[in-house]
Order: structure tokens, then sequence, then C-alpha cells
């Protein structure tokens, strides 16, 4: 397949292109309540290839017929010479790679029956709906894939990388006259069969919840301290700090590079963040990504101090900056764009835990897991699945609906206390940017306090 | 290709259906206010689900040259596994199906430099100092197909087009962010360009000014953009998916007086002009309007093909379907409006904020957009959303933008009194709606 691609790029007219070419196993299942929905296996294959032109823009083109290649390659030539620039676009310099990069599938899943993948969401599923009959419907999925990627460019680079990808999560539904609460789970990681056995305990634990908020109170509006467990701290750094670090946010526009300038402060002295897509195993992971940079840990936040920020090539140009490794096409439908892979809040001191962070707390609230956020770049959400209340410096009654206001200048600042206790989570879900949902991405953290926040509810 | 799979189906099942479709995309993207990128996009796959000794299973393909014994065979294995369903194929002919037009001509021979100048046209009127203009525009041709092995054929061809714009104004740390489109299946004439550019520069020009918020039970203006979290529930529960699985709180409520006695939703799948509106659904059921609350009462709930067979009740021709996976319950295009207004709906100026009602309110706000929308307990009916956009209204005006605050409420109880429905109806998307003033919404503040 790469001689095949490479000829069809040496056949090309355009100053650069490039091709890539996916074909993606995968399989899937799904209960809903004790029903089965759906047991199958899917094939997903096509090409995408992107030229330019000097003082030209790109041309795109992506398709599933791989017949169609050659006239494909002629056909983002053309649209190139369509877009007419005045201001050249420039790629930074990489060293052309030529790899086969292959990720430990970690139990193959294609060797695995459907029957089988059947019978484990089975078991995650039974284990949710025995829980009690508060659990009046479940949402259950397994899906499972193997995708083999071809990337070749006119620079010389050449790779085949193997990409292994499996989630299984389940939603319990409680409810209780007019009542309605929900409880989720999802393991997902860039392995295979061998790394979602034996949940059972983590699916009855979220159903036994979505049960006990029934009779939770919903938390009052208002600003708190607020305590975010690994996982929502995760989704927090995510939607706080990552989106606007993304360089094609900035890179065209004058007042957002001023904004974002390197070595502004955003947070006290314990905050360090970044982003690392070359960590083993983790859903975001990618040797290469999807312009064929290898992938790299970037820091973002030293001590407070903006240091970095996430390029393609074409935004590192722009900036003068090193390209990182994260330009990322969540398939060959799309062209690629700046994307996170898996960003952190790196761990405070070692032996600092979660009861340090509240026992001087007379109020506050324990915010935990992620129903998900979304940014608007200033001003962000981010959705807890569950809290407690603090009272005292103890932990307190359980709430539910506890969704955060954050804000990019006042939140990150608020930070004022990070525990040792670092985990990268491993949920399934993904990020959607410009039309490309769901990417896989991951986030990691350990528990963090900030000093205040503001949660939306009644007043 | 359908005629094909159904044939070898019939030999290797009891029954089969399947879906056909060819899509060709042509897009163009500013970035900036400069033409960055031009692209094609072309993909064509099939979708087939089989009743193999009374189970269901499916299997669908992107390749080029499917294999429809391969195809069978891998359908077959997901129906060992499959629930068994006793499912009736409609019978239909083509002549029998309801006329729509869902191709034009416009949109189909729109060039690459028409999608072009159209962009260009849109990003001139928009740019303004310190601003970033962002603007695409795609169209889309698609051949569908659909058949089954009771008999049914339907084939239909569709056109759209869709142009958004938005506009990124940072002025120090503070970050405006203001977006909007126009979806169709014909191209959008002048008035839908004007209408479009004049909707963000309302928007923009009283978001200049930034105030404090203020808290408490108020009166809201939800805006078209804005009601995605109060009716995203709605759209939940009136899904016959939720009702069979006892999760909707609407469910044993038909006939039930649920909302306020001037509201109104109807599925329509027979609008002229819209791009989600078609002939048959993709599992061959004609299509036809839904009627899913009406005034104030709960009608019908939306069904496709199983979960109707499930429920022992018709699908309601809301069966839809993608190469992958089975057919499963969607929306075509969903009416949220007064009773008493026609089937379109009153279309009034879009350029006034509020829609026309804010005109009573003391102290309140208008929400056009809120962050994190359908991430909570969506199906509760309550909602908590920090404000995206979002300004304040004193003694009947907007004084400016509110930053920095949270509204929370429960959609079941928001609906049952409307504060008014505004005169800013319009598409979004596949939903129409007008702003509607809610009261007693709870805001937060820093």
């Amino acid at each position: 397949m790469k001689d095949r691609l490479a000829a069809a790029v040496t056949q090309s007219r355009a100053d650069y292109t490039e091709i890539r070419v996916e074909r993606t196993w995968s399989s899937s299942v799904a209960f809903r309540g004790r029903r089965l929905e759906t047991a199958t296996v899917s094939e997903d294959q096509g090409g995408f290839v992107r030229a330019l032109n000097k003082g030209y823009g790109w041309g795109i083109a992506s398709f599933t017929s791989l017949d169609e290649l050659p006239v494909m390659v002629r056909r983002a030539h053309e649209l190139s010479r369509a877009v007419r620039l005045t201001e050249p676009i420039r790629l930074a310099d990489t060293a052309p790679q030529v790899a086969d990069a292959a990720l430990d599938l970690d139990g193959d899943v294609r060797g695995i029956s459907l029957a089988e993948k059947k019978t484990l969401l089975e078991t995650y599923n039974g284990a949710m709906l025995a829980v009690s009959n508060a659990i009046v419907d479940t949402q259950s999925s397994y899906r499972d894939e193997v995708s083999e990627v071809w990337y070749v460019n006119s620079e010389g680079t050449a790779l085949y990388q193997l990409r292994p990808e499996v989630v299984v999560s389940g939603t319990a539904i409680g409810r209780r006259n007019g009542t309605i609460e929900k409880g989720l789970e999802s393991i997902g990681l860039r392995k295979g069969w061998r790394s979602v056995q034996e949940f059972e305990d983590r699916f009855r634990v979220t159903a036994q919840r979505a049960v006990d908020l029934l009779d939770a109170p919903r938390v009052r509006g208002g600003s708190y301290p607020v305590i975010l467990d690994n996982e929502l701290a995760g989704v927090f750094i995510h939607e706080a700090f990552g989106h606007l670090s993304e360089a094609d946010f900035v890179y065209e526009n004058p007042q957002a590079r001023e904004m974002m300038t390197l070595g502004r402060r955003f947070g006290k002295p314990v905050l360090n963040a970044g982003d690392n897509g070359a960590e083993s195993g983790l859903r975001g992971t990618l040797p290469y990504d999807d312009e064929g940079t290898p992938t790299q840990d970037t820091p973002l936040i030293r001590e407070g101090i903006l240091v970095g920020r996430l390029h393609s090539r074409e935004t590192a140009a722009k900036l003068g900056e090193r390209p990182t490794g994260n330009a990322r096409a969540i398939s060959f439908r799309h062209p690629p764009i700046v994307r996170m892979t898996n960003t952190y809040i790196a761990p405070g001191k070692a032996g600092v835990g979660f009861q340090d962070l509240i026992s001087d707390l007379k109020l506050g609230v324990y915010a935990c897991g992620a129903f998900g956020g979304q940014t608007m770049l200033e001003n962000f959400s981010f959705t807890a699945g569950w809290g407690y209340m603090i009272r005292d410096g103890h932990l307190a009654e359980l709430v539910k609906d506890v969704v955060l206001a954050g804000n990019l200048f006042q939140t990150l600042d608020r930070i004022d206390h990070i525990a040792g206790d670092f985990t990268w989570n491993q949920m399934g879900g993904g990020c959607g940017k410009g039309g490309q949902f769901p990417l896989p991405v991951t986030e990691g953290a350990p528990h963090v306090r900030i000093e205040e926040a503001l949660i939306g509810g009644d007043v | 290709m359908i005629d094909r799979l159904l044939e070898t189906a019939r030999r290797n099942v009891d029954n089969a259906d399947a879906l056909w479709r060819r899509e060709e995309q042509t897009a163009v993207a500013f970035e900036a206010g400069r033409l960055k990128a031009a692209g094609i996009s072309e993909e064509a796959g099939v979708n087939l689900r089989v009743i193999a000794g009374g189970r269901m299973g499916v299997a669908g393909t992107t390749s080029a040259a499917p294999d429809p014994e391969e195809l069978v065979t891998r359908a077959r294995a997901s129906a060992e596994l499959g629930e068994s369903v006793e499912l009736a194929f409609p019978a239909v002919a083509a002549s029998q199906l309801p006329p729509i037009p869902t191709f034009f001509d416009r949109t189909a021979n729109a060039s690459l430099d028409d999608l072009i100048r159209l962009g260009k046209g849109l990003v001139e009127r928009l740019e303004r100092p310190g601003c970033q203009v962002n603007v695409s525009v795609e169209r889309e041709i698609a051949d569908t197909a659909v058949g089954n092995s009771a008999g049914a054929r339907g084939e239909y061809r569709g056109t759209a087009i869709a142009v958004a714009a938005d506009v990124t104004r940072i002025a120090g740390d503070d970050v405006l962010m203001i977006y909007d489109h126009y979806v169709g299946a014909d191209l959008p004439g002048d008035a839908d360009l004007e209408a479009l550019v004049r909707s963000i520069e309302t928007r923009l020009t009283a978001a200049l000014t930034v105030v404090a918020p203020p808290d408490g039970a108020l009166p809201v203006v939800f805006t078209p953009a804005g009601l995605a979290a109060v009716v995203l529930p709605l759209e939940q529960a009136l899904s016959g998916k939720t009702v069979l699985q006892g999760s909707s709180p609407l469910a044993g409520k038909v006939g039930e007086l649920m909302f306020d006695q001037r509201l109104s939703i109807v599925d329509d799948p027979l609008t002229p002009g819209r791009p989600a509106s078609r002939p048959i659904d993709d599992e061959c059921v004609p299509s036809r309007a839904t009627g899913l609350v009406e005034r104030g009462s709960v009608g019908r709930f939306v069904y496709d093909l199983e979960t109707a067979a499930r429920a022992k009740t018709q699908s309601t021709g809301n069966g839809q379907r993608g190469f992958f996976g089975k057919p499963r319950i969607g929306y075509t295009n969903i009416f949220f409006r007064m009773s008493a207004d026609g089937p379109r709906g009153s279309n009034a100026s879009t350029s006034v904020l509020g829609g026309g009602l804010i005109g009573d309110i003391d102290d309140g706000l208008v929400v056009d957009d809120l962050i994190g929308v359908g991430q909570g307990n969506v199906i509760s009916g309550v909602f908590s959303h920090p404000v995206g956009l979002a300004y304040r209204v004193q003694r009947g005006e907007i004084t400016g933008r509110v930053k920095d605050a949270a509204v929370a409420g429960n959609a079941y109880d928001l609906l049952k009194k409307i504060g008014g429905f505004g005169t800013d109806g319009r598409w979004l998307g596949a939903r129409w709606s007008p702003s509607l003033l809610l009261e007693g919404v709870s805001v937060a503040r820093r």
C-alpha cells in the first residue's frame, strides 16, 4: 500500500501532496435494558488527499473508493489552484519519517468472537440492572476497532500505523415517580480485549449511585471552594486550558496571540500542565500524528506560566514554533486540525491527598466524575456526575446537578492546592471540534482545589 | 445495488431491508477572512438488516464494490446473536409516496466559484476592525435508495447547503464569539444572507457593553438558539425508545395536558426546502407529519419499525440509518410553535433580539447560548449551564452582555406556563422555533 501511495504522490503536480488511507475493522455490541440492541462487525475504509501549491491554499479530497486515488490526487491539486492566497501557507520543517508503528494490541480484538464480546457486556449490563428495581433502563455498549493507517507525503515520509481502540460504557437510569437520575461509567483505552476485563464492580457502583442520587438534594447555586476529583480535574484542564492552547485558535488572530503570549501567568506556581501523545496505551496515544509528525510531551503551563502550545505544521510555521505532533483527523473523511491527545495537570507534592485539601474548608463542594465539558474559550462548563458537600473540613451529604461555570482567567488562577495522587483517566467518550467528533483523547490529574468557583442551581 | 443485495438476502434469510446512499460534498473554508481551503468528498455505502430465524442482524460497508454474499453472511452472523423480533416490513409502491421536492437544481449546479463567491460576499459584509471572521460553505448532493424483501422501493435525490459564519472578537481578556448559519435544500437568497448578517450584527452590537449579571429566580427569554437546553429533554422524552424503556417522563401521558396550552410540537418530513425532508424514511415507511404535542397535551411519540413492533404500535416513519449499525429513531424537521400559528409558523424579523418579549421584563436575561447542553441528566428535564452568550434586560431594555452567570431550571416546570412566544421564529438546523419567555429561571452569578 505504501508503494501505491508513494507512486500516486509522485504523479501529483502540486508542490506538496499527502495521502492518508485508512482501513478500520470494528465490532460493536449494545444493550438497552435487558434487550440486546445490536452485535455487529463492520469495515470502513477510504482515503484522503491534501495538496498545496505556492501562492495557493489547500485542496482537499476524501473518498471511499480507492480506485479513484489518481483522480483524487489530481482533483486536490486543482482545488488548491482554485484558492488564491496573498500570504502563502507555509509548513514547518519536519524530518521525513519512514516507519511501521504497531501499537500493542493487548489481546487482538479481531481474534475474539462476537459472542464473547456480547457475554462480557451482558455481565456489565446485568451488574447494573441487578442493583435495584429503581434501575429502569440501561444503555451499555462495547466497541472495539483496529485501524490500519497509511500515510505518505511528498517530502519522503511513509508511515504505516496500527491503532487499536476499545471502549466499554454503561449508563444506568434510576427512576422513582417523577425523579430520574443517571450514572455513567466508561472505560476507553488504545488497547485491546485484555484491558476491559473484570470491571463489574465499577458498573455496579455506578448504578448504585444513580439510585442514591434519587434521594439527594440538588446543589444550591453560588460560589464555593471546590475540590475536583481526578476524573473531573482532567476534564477541567482539557476544557479550561487545553482548547486555548490549540494554536489554530491564535495563529491568525493578533488579539488572541497577545492574550496567549508565552510567558504570561495563568495560575499560581503550584500549577503545571501539558499534553502528552507519546504516553503509552492511553486513549489519545499515537506514535505519529496525521501529518506524520512524531508525538511528544509538550509542557503548556510550568509553575503557573504559559510555556507552550499545541501545533500542526501550518500553525507552527506561522508562529515560528516547532510542530508538536497534534495535527489529528477523526478519519479519512476529514483534514487534520490541531487537537489534544492526553492532557494533564502534573501532580503536586507526593503524599498530599484529598483530606489535606478539605481540612481547612468550612463549606465547599467535592465535585466527582464527569458527564462532560464544553468551552467557549474564555468561559467553559464542566459537568460532574455527582458531588458531596464539604462541611467543617469533612465530607458531608451527597448532592446532584453539580455543573461548574469556569472562566479562563479567574478559575485557573484560583487553583491553590494540588494533591500528589495523579491518575490518568480511562474514560471512553471523546472530544469534538470543527465537526470532528468523537476524537479519542484522555486526561490525567490529581485532586485539585479551586478556591472559588461558580456552581449553577437554585439560589 | 439494493435489488442485487435483497435478491442475495432472499435466498439466505427470512426477510431483509437495506439502504444505499451516495454523497458528494463540496466545501470552501474562509479563515480569518481569507479563503484557505477547498475540498470535495465522495462517499458511498450500504446498510443491510436481515431477519434470520426470527432474529435481527445488521451489516454495513463503505466498500466501493460491496460483495452481497459477504454482507449477507456478516448480517446473518449478527442475527445469530440478535434478539427475536416480529418485524413487518412495509410493502409500498413508489407511486404512493407523498410528493416533496428534495432536489434543487440551483444548489446542485452551483460551481466551486459560485460557492467561493457566496462565502466571500458574506466575509465582506461581516468584517469589522478587531474581529476575526470565519465562514464555511458546504454543498451536498445525495442519492438515497431504500428497499425491502416485501417489495417496497424508494429512491430520491437531495441537495443541501450549509453556510456558517462565526465572528470572534477578542479585546484584552474578553473573548466574544458569535455564530449563525443558514441551512437549506436550496441556495440562500439575498434575504437569507441579509438575515444571517443582521442576526450576527445585532447580537454583536448588543454584546459590546459588559454588565453585571442579576441573580435569583428571574424571567428569561430563550432565543431559538438558547432554547436548546429546554427542548432537548422533550426531544428525548418524545422518542418511542425512551417511552418503551420506561425512562421517559412522558410515558403513559398521551392526551394529558403537560405543557402550556399554546405549545404545539410537530415533526414534519414534508416541509418544503428543508434538507431533512424526504418522501420515505430509511426503512421504507412513507413520510408524514407527526403531532408530538398538541395544544399542550402529549400527542404521539416517534417510532422506527423495531421500536414500534416492540411497543405494539406503528412506525411514524422516523427510521434513520447510517452505513453501520441498525436503524434508530430520528427526528426530521421539528417545529416548536404557538398552537394558533399556521403550519410554518409566523416568520417575522430575526434582527430584534428577544423577539419582542423583553418589553415587560423589569430585570432578567435574554439567553442566546448555553455551554455544555446535553451533558447533564437530560431526560429528567433538569438543566444547569453557564451562559455562553446572554444579555441583561433592565426595565424592558437590553443593557449589555453578562458573563460568569449560570442558569438552571426544569424544562417540564418551565414549559407549563410560557410567558410569551416571540415574533422571531426561525430555523436552526432542523428545528424551527421562536424565542420563548419563561418565568422563574434560576440565575446564579459569581
